[in-house]
């Protein structure tokens, strides 16, 4: 029993935790920018897709994974504009819109799979991938246990954790920050300020879709070395849960998904070890599980922005 | 005019309709399960057989994609009214949803990939199943060997005497494949450890990788994959790690060839195809289980590539023995883990 023990609760367990996570924290905290500027975004499984596909395409394309981040983040925000359009411009209710962004996406990535490579399934492979880039920080990458796991990763783990602290700083001490928190909460005082209410909407969905481009090529090019069809398998709607239940926080957002991370690490490892002899779906429901309870009962405190959802328009006039 | 003209278009319509009913080769069709075509496992298998009968001039073809469960009926139906002959509904997640299309076109034959009937079947439904308990019996026999007596063949392998499996869902086949693995794995290697891990889906190659990380990090140095879209994951894994991957349903070599000892082969495309061939002679037989296995020809594990070297003729005799034992009866191979006394 101490034995398997031992065996699940090693170093290694942390660094699959940051694994498991690092898509889902990039996707929350860009829900977390969207929604605090009051664009429900339901699409992050869609836009994470795109940008995945994109970043494998344009890797092997041109040889080289940064070029191919690029094209993720490029596949992620052009996706993320057509959202935005029919959110913000149109005034289409953000719901339907984000669901028709899904379904969309598995449709484009499955044609340019065709039109590009004129097969399916699977995208030819990279031959090299930003795993290759995986750097050691100095100093902090040998502290024992966090060292390998927060300090010696790859290229997008870093941008994630980066990312939590940079948004945390923003929304904290700039005025970039305040207009994302004010258009969420009241956007017409926003914009009686002078301010275009659907101008930062349209920047909080393209942070969204920057984030979520990232998040996708980590999955086809750092996680990976081609691009598989349907290959975020639901990691758009944890990110939804995870933006949630952090409270629309950045640390909160980094933290839920991390707790989920972690509890998906620790089934899988609690399975291969034998510990436990139990049937394999409460493995599998696990996770969920765990974070229903954490949400219902550590998150009690958790409030949307006041005008999330919320269409805005300025009455007596075209928007 | 007018009139003239919408009858004479009416007409052609119906003249063309008849056409195409009159024409000599049957339709034969398939629906893929939710992973599509491209899955570079079974979709791709089946439609192969079909293929294939096309160019020989048995038939015509058409396939559909679900992408969702509930797309499985209207796909089957749909095609039996688009007046397929014969409709493959492949997976064992649709074993359902075929005997409900086969009951509601009584004209029509359904055969089901990977699926095993109970009870009455219709007599226009033909159930494919296999024995993969096979295939994952030689592919443990290789990697009982390989783990253990001749780790020092390649720096892949570390002679901790761990081997693992990575499984997608929990099912009928996946479980045959496991079962014959870990029995395979122990007749030639009763100290070996053999753990796996359920990820739940057949479509998240990061998952996989997580999967086999967590079997690598235990010890394993031979992973097999039962897990469709998932197991690319265990391949990437296999890759990153440096330890090697054992492939299923089609030969997975190419994916990565330094990291790929061997596959375990399911013959979906021969299966697919004699019932094609058996529908045109006019000698298919509904109401019935057809099982394929090493004696049909339709069951094997995938050339050693690159590592044929590195595998000694110690291995490939004892593979060879088992094939013989295995067709003449001698060895019957476990279908369940419950078979091998191991609790779910």
């Amino acid at each position: 029993m101490m034995q398997a023990l031992a065996m699940i609760f090693t170093p290694q367990l942390l660094e699959a935790t940051i694994r498991l996570s690092t898509p889902v924290t990039l996707a929350s905290i860009g829900a977390m920018v969207c929604e605090r500027t009051g664009v429900t975004n339901i699409a992050m499984e869609g836009i994470m897709l795109m940008g995945a596909f994109f970043a494998a395409a344009v890797g092997y394309a041109t040889g080289s994974p940064w070029l191919g981040l690029l094209g993720g983040i490029a596949g992620g925000m052009a996706f993320s504009l057509l959202f935005a359009w029919a959110a913000v411009t149109l005034h289409i209710n953000h719901v339907v819109a984000g669901a028709i962004m899904n379904i969309l996406a598995f449709g484009f990535t499955r044609y340019f799979m065709n039109v590009f490579y004129h097969i399916q399934g699977t995208s030819p492979a990279l031959p090299v991938t930003l795993h290759n880039y995986k750097y050691a920080v100095p100093l902090l990458g040998s502290l024992p246990v966090i060292g390998p796991a927060f300090f010696n990763q790859t290229p997008i783990v870093y941008m994630s954790l980066v990312a939590v602290i940079a948004w945390a700083w923003i929304l904290a001490r700039t005025r970039l920050g305040l207009s994302v928190l004010a258009a969420g909460e009241h956007p017409m005082a926003y914009e009686t300020l002078g301010r275009s209410v659907p101008r930062i909407r349209y920047f909080g969905v393209l942070m969204s879709g920057l984030l979520c481009g990232i998040a996708g090529s980590f999955l086809s090019i750092e996680n990976s070395n081609s691009f598989t069809e349907g290959m975020t398998d639901g990691r758009g709607f944890i990110a939804l849960a995870a933006n949630i239940a952090g409270g629309w926080r950045p640390l909160g957002c980094f933290l839920s998904s991390f707790f989920f991370g972690f509890v998906d690490a620790l089934q899988l490892r609690v399975q291969s070890s034998g510990l436990l002899r139990i049937p394999s779906e409460i493995f599998l429901v696990f996770p969920y599980v765990a974070t229903i309870a954490a949400v219902a009962g550590l998150v009690r405190g958790s409030r949307p922005p006041a005008a999330v959802g919320k269409d805005f328009t300025i009455e007596g006039e075209g928007d | 005019m007018k009139r003239a003209l919408v009858l004479a278009i009416a007409i052609a319509v119906v003249l063309t309709m008849s056409v195409e009913a009159q024409s000599a080769k049957p339709l034969v069709a398939m629906t893929t399960d939710t992973n599509g075509l491209g899955d570079g496992s079974f979709n791709d298998g089946v439609y192969a057989g079909l293929k294939r009968a096309e160019a020989e001039g048995l038939c015509t073809v058409k396939v559909v994609e679900a992408h969702a469960m509930t797309d499985y009926v209207p796909n089957l139906s749909g095609l039996a009214e688009d007046g397929a002959k014969l409709v493959f509904g492949v997976g064992a997640l649709m074993i359902e949803q075929i005997q409900e299309a086969a009951k509601g076109h009584p004209n029509t034959y359904f055969a089901g990939i990977d699926h095993y009937y109970g009870g009455e079947i219709p007599p226009n439904l033909i159930g494919i199943s296999y024995r993969e308990q096979e295939a994952g019996y030689l592919a443990g026999i290789v990697a009982g060997y390989m783990t253990s007596k001749y780790s020092k063949n390649s720096p892949l392998l570390n002679g901790k005497n761990v081997i693992g499996a990575v499984l997608g869902m929990d099912i009928p086949p996946v479980e045959r494949y496991l079962a014959g693995y870990i029995a395979g794995a122990k007749s030639v290697n009763p100290t070996v450890d053999v753990r796996y891990i359920v990820t739940g889906t057949f479509a998240d190659r990061a998952k996989g990788k997580e999967a086999s990380i967590a079997l690598i990090d235990q010890g394993a140095d031979i992973v097999m994959q039962i897990a469709g879209l998932t197991g690319m994951g265990v391949l990437d894994a296999a890759r990153e790690r440096h330890v090697f991957a054992i492939g299923a349903d089609v030969d997975q070599n190419a994916a990565a060839p330094e990291y790929v000892l061997t596959s375990a082969l399911k013959g979906t495309t021969i299966s697919a195809y004699k019932a094609i061939k058996a529908l045109s002679d006019g000698t298919l037989k509904g109401g019935q289980n057809i099982v394929y296995g090493l004696a049909e020809d339709a069951i094997d594990i995938a050339p050693f590539h690159q590592f044929d070297k590195i595998v000694p003729a110690e291995v490939k005799d004892a593979v060879a023995k088992a094939k013989r034992d295995i067709i003449s009866g001698k060895i019957k191979v476990p279908v369940s883990l419950a078979e091998l006394g191991i609790k779910k």
